[in-house]
């Protein structure tokens, strides 16, 4: 069996079709998060900012924007481990993500 | 060669290696072994971009393109040729070029900028689409993101680096000359990680070849042009932390048995 059917190869997504484009969120712990706006500078799809909850900054995903790729440069930088995202970004048709295991940190062999 | 006509012979090159008592020594790795540090550098490695005003010496610069110089090629054909830009205004103007190319492809083919049901939406749509088909890799939802995202301003280009390297390609690059600029491209990202700076690959550098004026002033000319580009700097930040990524299917052959691991 082929790993794209006919249908899929020809099908492009909806750019702007969350159940055909879908770019992850990161997850935020907020009792960790300090508030300190380094992912938000570092994002590269620019999809972080800063927010106030109960009077103390936290960082969260904007609700008007999609793009999340999964690079994970917001855990990278974070001192607190707040912030991470846990999937990797996938398409419908053509773009299909394949032969993708879980996400894993490095691993020594 | 030497190797190969003993080979021809049915002679052991191990033996033949013995016999010179100079045989190389095998490096024993003992098994879930620490990261040695090139792995470390290579586990380390972000895509960085937001630097610090402070210029890169330029020995440092000098470092890394001497790495990429022994990057290995096929055919040793070395098809590269580096231009570093380090000159602030000539950097805003390789963007301020860049973002207008941008704006003008975004407008005319991401669609989801025009409202649903509009005519203008379903003729950018079906160009979209056309395009697609003709070269789908270009329009991923992924650069489509950020190719509306650099028109809009709220991303740039060459992130506002000190330092930017153009790396030109030999169209006349023996057999798929793009792999080696790659190959050679990584040894210069490594490099610099293992210096403290950060890098980050900019492929929308291409639209400069689309210029003649930008070409001209560039220094870019056939058989050359520009493939990729590095920004360098000095990182925001301290993004060291070690990530989780996808893993990915390895099919694995070995004592008659095909296996599938992650």
């Amino acid at each position: 069996m082929a790993l794209l059917s006919k249908r899929e190869r020809r099908h492009f997504p909806e750019w702007d079709d969350p159940t055909e484009c879908v770019f992850r969120r990161v997850a935020i712990d907020l009792d960790a998060c300090d508030g300190c706006r380094l992912c938000t500078l570092v994002c590269p799809a620019n999809v972080l900012e800063i927010y106030k909850v109960d009077g103390k900054k936290k960082a969260r995903v904007k609700d008007s924007q999609r793009g999340c790729i999964s690079c994970n440069n917001c855990r990278a930088i974070c001192d607190t481990g707040a912030i991470a995202a846990t999937e990797s970004n996938d398409f419908v048709g053509y773009y299909r993500q394949l032969g993708r295991g879980p996400f894993e940190p490095p691993r020594k062999f | 060669m030497a190797s190969d006509a003993a080979l021809q012979r049915g002679e052991d090159l191990e033996e033949i290696e013995a016999d010179t008592g100079r045989a190389g020594r095998i490096l024993e790795v003992s098994e879930g072994a620490e990261w040695n540090a090139v792995e470390r550098v290579m586990l380390e490695r972000r895509s960085i971009r937001r630097y610090k005003r402070r210029q890169v010496a330029p020995h440092l610069v000098r470092r890394m393109l001497e790495m990429g110089r022994y990057a290995p090629s096929q055919g040793n054909c070395q098809p590269w040729k580096f231009v570093v830009v380090r000159d602030a205004d000539l950097i805003a103007g390789m963007e301020k070029f860049c973002v207008a190319e941008c704006r003008k492809l975004s407008f005319d083919l991401d669609y989801t900028r025009y409202v649903r049901g509009s005519v203008k939406r379903f003729v950018i749509r079906a160009k979209a689409r056309l395009f697609n088909r003709l070269q789908p890799r270009m329009l991923h939802p992924v650069p489509v993101t950020v190719m509306s995202t650099i028109a809009d301003g709220r991303f740039a280009v060459f992130h506002r680096a000190p330092t930017v390297i153009l790396l030109l390609m030999d169209k006349r690059g023996v057999g798929t000359p793009e792999i080696d600029i790659g190959i050679c491209g990584t040894n210069i990202v490594l490099a610099a990680q293992s210096l403290g700076l950060g890098t980050c690959w900019v492929g929308f550098s291409k639209l400069l070849n689309q210029s003649r004026e930008w070409c001209a002033r560039l220094g870019v000319e056939p058989p050359f042009e520009i493939t990729e580009a590095i920004t360098v700097g000095y990182p925001i930040g301290e993004p060291t932390r070690l990530i989780a990524r996808d893993t990915h299917e390895i099919v694995w052959f070995e004592g008659g048995t095909k296996d599938i691991r992650y």
